[in-house]
């Protein structure tokens, strides 16, 4: 009987013993290591000047999918064609997080907003080490930095901007935007304008926003149309709103989507140009020189921002999928496009010279939302 | 330190127990079912049924935890105490259809059940019915159905069972069973209380601890230990039941089994919120009530059953506004009625033929508010839907057997959800003794099979899509079982089948151009494997018994879909987060009133993402877990008592089941259970 138990033992051990194996927290070195040299380094030497973009690499926020955190960050280095995926988590031995939404470089440091982690990650954007965090946000969405010392950082689920110190990587108190719940709070993108910092509600809203960047208070809002998706603002002082029209049985109401040129100075609509309803434009993006507008509409559209009407032929056609995201190279006009597939593999970059014809294609993370250029 | 309390406490017990044993216990090893036994209800069926020991061996174990462990289906947990589903085969969730007592329970919201919710002590009857062989009960399993029921205690007298159980992170569950029962009555309630704490540690590596100078620079960081945070349980569950029985031929039974759950969701690995600022809590009330009545006569009989199933669900996502106050930043309710009937009846002309046929039919009535909104005019309104669908399967089927090496079946089903009809579901089953010397049965089995889209998947603002088509399935599958052994000695029995199934028009959930969610009937899905399982009793001397138990299965799912764009590298790759081999073993050792259990399960990798891509941040290694328990019993004149000791993930593993959801290491608990005797006798 001991030998049957014996043997019954010995089996269990050698069988079922615990052997998953994890590879945890290993690290690379970029920037002058071994994989730096993937990466121009036009600042190495020094900081850049405040606001300068070289247009020579991107980083590419890839949300992951919501619950997973799966999100990741690449960069393409335009000139060299190359891209390095997961450089947060190979840099730094640790996951980017849940949902990264946006990210904006300032003085050689890269502030990635992860949204559904409740965090903003800042990174060196030469070796993607992080320098510091800034935590116990409710849902950030976007970073605006208005000094060294003070951004605003929008939120979902919160009728709250919050204020935060870059430099102590803390928060510093909040701008209670009007007629918002927590439940209904969306706050987004922001455009600056002289003290003014312009901000669009987008989820069950349809205003812009002006703040006193003096006061941190909201001082006046202008309604668009249902749900503005994404602000910018072109040489001209006039930002670009495109509302997505809300969508069928939503008792916000349904209604079809809109482009807005609004004067910052004046903060009145100034022309609107009309889409069809169940129309679904998105993602308005600006040129370097701020004369050239760019959004999704099922194809890539490009308009000049002096135009009397929306063009007749897309940029880009319709590819029988969804853009997700777009971007233009801030110095040659080249455009990128990403194309989260079936949002549960990795997507992939589509690049376009300002003709419109396709110079490279990269695949990066899971759902490339968000695009930075440094 | 509790820990060791608890073992220290368990230990100290022992000797005690020791001079209180009664001499021994004999172990009865069951004969070998001969083929000739064979129900004919049961032809060509691919059944996988769980006995009694297997779910009555914790009363903390959910059916989610049964099945991982004694099944060759796949349990995707989102943790312990949360969200657990199971899919067959390689089909979603959703392709699942499980019954209690003959009414289907799958949310109607959202397809699927979570089998969390459901403790192994409710149930006394469980069975999987793989593939095909779903069509026999129910449509719309295109993966297989999972058949629980629950039975009369058959106990003259008053009976009653307490077992309390306490375990590692402040785990408690208490389980109190009372039956009464004499010639024609039967009754038997059962509480089941669960709560924990659920906040074990585990070093989290998805996240890292930085270590700043003065200036705030970073001068180190590390991994963390963590808490599973904001992951507290309460489930209490109640279940109520009353047959009676006339001696002549009519049974009737009332069930009412009652839920009400209070957990919080744990906060991923990713999370770096403060727990305390946050609460993230989802709470269920259910109450399921039966109502049957059976008219057995020996050629026929006939059934009828009535049944109502009430579910308020809620879901909260608050967030402190730094004054203390907790303000909603989601808050969805959903309530759910359902109404149910079946008539059922079976006619049995002489030994060669077996005719049924019954009529099933469910009317759902959801109402579903996600969120509150201001309108543009300033007025409140909320987004949700208020809907409902009656449902109607109804199946008629032949069964022959003309000689007993021999059984054919033939199932024909046809199901109405809301005004849509399916075409005829046509399910074909054939067995065959190959062999009466080992027991050596061939079984095969072909049909069609359709699931409708659930009231989500039509209905859910934003994105619902009333435009969706059916799913519809083709399956077919062959194996052979065969079983062995001597009366007193050993038993041993296995099989092995072969499925190939074809999925049309599967739903899934992509974003719109608008950017939210909305499904569509996108994906083809071709599964298909090989399913094996052995059981071997062997009867050591006259006080030792040895038990093994296995199951592999091999399970590939392809996406033989479309394209989705030029770039969609998924095309010809296995389904995510479906493994393509998992194996179970469980073996048991008894000496006399001792047990000893261990079991151990494996899940191959799972890919996270439809190309099969491997990265960094996404990919799970393939799993292995091993639990291990003990029990003594004892008998005395006044009553019957049990000590049991468990050991959950004995090899302490750091392991994911769904990434960024952190499940806990090794960890502990003891039930001790008493059973007085008040003159109650097995009937």
């Amino acid at each position: 009987m001991k030998r049957h138990l014996f043997y019954l033992f010995t089996l269990c051990s050698t069988l079922f013993a615990g052997c998953m194996e994890w590879d945890y927290g290993q690290t690379e070195e970029f920037g002058g290591g071994d994989a730096g040299e993937m990466i121009t380094t036009p600042s190495a030497s020094g900081d850049m000047p405040e606001g300068h973009v070289t247009g020579s690499g991107l980083f590419i926020t890839c949300e992951g999918n919501f619950q997973y955190g799966n999100a990741t960050l690449s960069y393409y280095d335009a000139e060299a064609r190359h891209v390095e995926n997961e450089i947060f988590k190979r840099a730094n031995g640790f996951k980017l997080g849940d949902v990264a939404q946006s990210m904006v470089i300032r003085k050689n440091v890269g502030w990635i907003v992860v949204n559904n982690s409740h965090v903003i990650f800042a990174i060196d954007i030469n070796t993607f080490k992080e320098v510091g965090r800034i935590t116990n946000l409710t849902s950030p969405r976007y970073i605006h930095f208005l000094s060294d010392e003070k951004a605003y950082v929008t939120q979902l689920w919160d009728n709250r901007i919050f204020v935060v110190n870059p430099k102590t990587f803390e928060i510093t108190g909040h701008i209670e935007c009007p007629r918002m719940t927590m439940e209904t709070g969306s706050t987004e993108q922001m455009v600056q304008w002289g003290r003014y910092v312009y901000v669009n509600c987008w989820s069950y809203q349809n205003r812009i926003l002006k703040i006193d960047t003096l006061t941190d208070r909201v001082v006046d809002e202008l309604e668009v149309g249902i749900q503005p998706t994404s602000l910018v603002l072109d040489k001209y002082g006039k930002m670009w709103t495109i509302t997505d029209g809300g969508y069928e049985g939503s008792p916000y109401g349904y209604e079809a989507p809109v482009l807005y040129c609004i004067d910052a100075e004046t903060f009145r609509v100034e022309r609107q140009f009309r889409f069809k309803k169940g129309d679904a434009p998105s993602e308005v993006q600006i040129n370097g020189t701020g004369d050239k507008l760019y959004w999704i509409n099922k194809s890539v559209w490009c308009m000049d921002v002096t135009a009397k009407h929306v063009p007749a032929r897309p940029f880009l056609k319709y590819n029988k999928t969804i853009y997700y995201g777009l971007t233009v190279n801030p110095l040659n006009n080249e455009v990128y496009v990403a194309d989260a597939i079936d949002y549960q593999q990795q997507g992939v970059i589509l690049r376009y010279s300002e003709e419109g014809d396709l110079l490279d294609e990269f695949y990066v993370g899971i759902i490339p939302g968000a695009f930075c250029w440094r | 330190m509790k820990k060791l309390l608890l073992w220290a406490s368990a230990l100290l017990l022992c000797p005690l127990l020791r001079a209180q044993e009664k001499p021994s216990r004999h172990f009865d090893i069951r004969e070998v079912t001969v083929v000739g036994q064979r129900p004919m209800k049961e032809i060509g069926v691919q059944k996988t049924r769980f006995d009694s020991v297997m779910l009555k061996e914790n009363i903390a174990l959910s059916m989610a935890d049964v099945l991982t462990f004694n099944s060759s289906i796949f349990v995707k947990s989102y943790g312990r105490a949360t969200l657990s589903t199971v899919a067959f085969r390689g089909t979603s969730p959703s392709h699942t259809q499980v019954t209690w007592n003959d009414m289907r329970i799958n949310n109607p919201m959202l397809g699927m059940t979570d089998f969390s919710m459901i403790p192994s002590y409710f149930i006394d009857d469980a069975s999987l019915l793989h593939g095909t062989s779903s069509v026999n009960e129910t449509g719309g399993g295109l993966g297989g159905a999972v058949k629980l029921a629950t039975r009369p205690a058959g106990n003259l007298g008053f009976g009653m069972q307490y077992i309390q159980g306490i375990g590692s992170f402040g785990t408690y569950d208490e389980f109190l069973r009372l039956t009464y029962g004499d010639d024609h009555w039967q009754s038997s309630t059962r509480v089941v209380y669960s709560s924990s704490r659920n906040d074990y540690k585990y070093v989290n590596r998805d996240k890292k601890e930085n270590i700043y100078d003065e200036d705030h620079n970073i001068i180190g960081s590390y991994h963390p230990t963590e808490r599973n945070k904001s992951a507290s349980f309460k489930d209490l569950h109640v279940l109520q039941e009353v047959y009676y029985n006339t001696g002549r031929g009519d049974r009737m039974g009332l069930n009412l089994w009652y839920v009400n759950s209070n957990r919080e969701l744990p906060m991923l690995t990713t999370d770096y919120a403060d727990e305390l600022s946050f609460e993230n809590r989802q709470r269920e009330h259910t109450l399921r009530g039966i109502f049957s009545w059976d008219h057995l006569r020996d050629r026929w009989k006939m059934g009828a059953k009535f049944g109502y199933i009430h579910t308020w669900m809620a879901y909260d996502y608050k967030r402190d506004k730094g004054n203390g106050e907790m303000a909603s930043m989601t808050r969805s309710r959903s309530k759910v009625n359902t109404l149910f009937g079946k008539v059922d009846g079976e006619f049995a002309p002489g030994e060669k033929w077996l005719f049924t046929a019954n009529v099933t039919m469910h009317q759902h009535l959801v109402e579903s508010v996600d969120k509150n909104i201001i309108t543009q005019v300033g007025n409140k309104a909320v987004v949700g839907y208020d809907k409902g669908r009656f449902e109607l399967s109804t199946a008629v089927s032949a069964k022959w057997r003309p000689i007993d090496r021999f059984g054919m079946s033939l199932v024909l089903r046809e199901e109405l959800y809301g005004d849509e009809w399916t075409p005829l579901i046509p399910a074909l089953f054939l067995d065959g003794v190959i062999s009466r010397k080992g027991n050596i049965v061939a079984k095969a089995s072909i049909s069609r099979n359709y699931r409708f889209p659930t009231l989500n998947d039509l209905y859910f603002l934003p994105g619902g899509n009333t435009d969706l088509k059916k799913e519809s399935g083709f399956t077919y599958d062959a194996g052979l079982s065969f079983g062995v052994g001597r009366k007193g000695r050993y038993t041993l029995s296995g099989g092995v089948n072969w499925f190939d199934s074809y999925i049309d028009d599967w739903i899934i959930w992509l974003p719109t151009m608008k950017g939210f969610f909305s499904p569509r009937n996108i994906k083809k899905v071709h599964a298909y494997g090989i399913e094996t399982n052995a059981d071997l009793s062997v009867a050591l001397s006259r006080d030792w018994m040895l038990g093994m138990k296995g199951t592999f299965s091999w399970t590939p799912s392809i996406n033989e879909g479309e394209m989705m764009s030029p770039a969609d590298r998924s095309v010809g790759k296995q389904l995510p987060y479906v493994p393509e081999y998992s194996a179970t073993v469980s073996g048991s050792l008894r000496w006399r009133t001792w047990s000893l259990l261990y079991k151990w399960c494996y899940y191959s990798r799972r890919y996270t993402m439809s190309s099969n891509d491997i990265s960094l941040t996404g990919y799970l290694t393939p799993y292995y877990m091993s639990n291990l328990s003990l029990e003594k019993t004892l008998s005395f004149k006044w009553a019957d008592l049990s000590l049991k000791g468990a050991i959950n993930n004995l090899f302490d593993e750091e392991y994911l089941s769904v990434l960024s959801r952190p499940m806990p290491g090794i960890n502990f608990e003891i039930f001790i259970g008493i059973t007085p005797k008040w003159g109650c006798r097995r009937k």
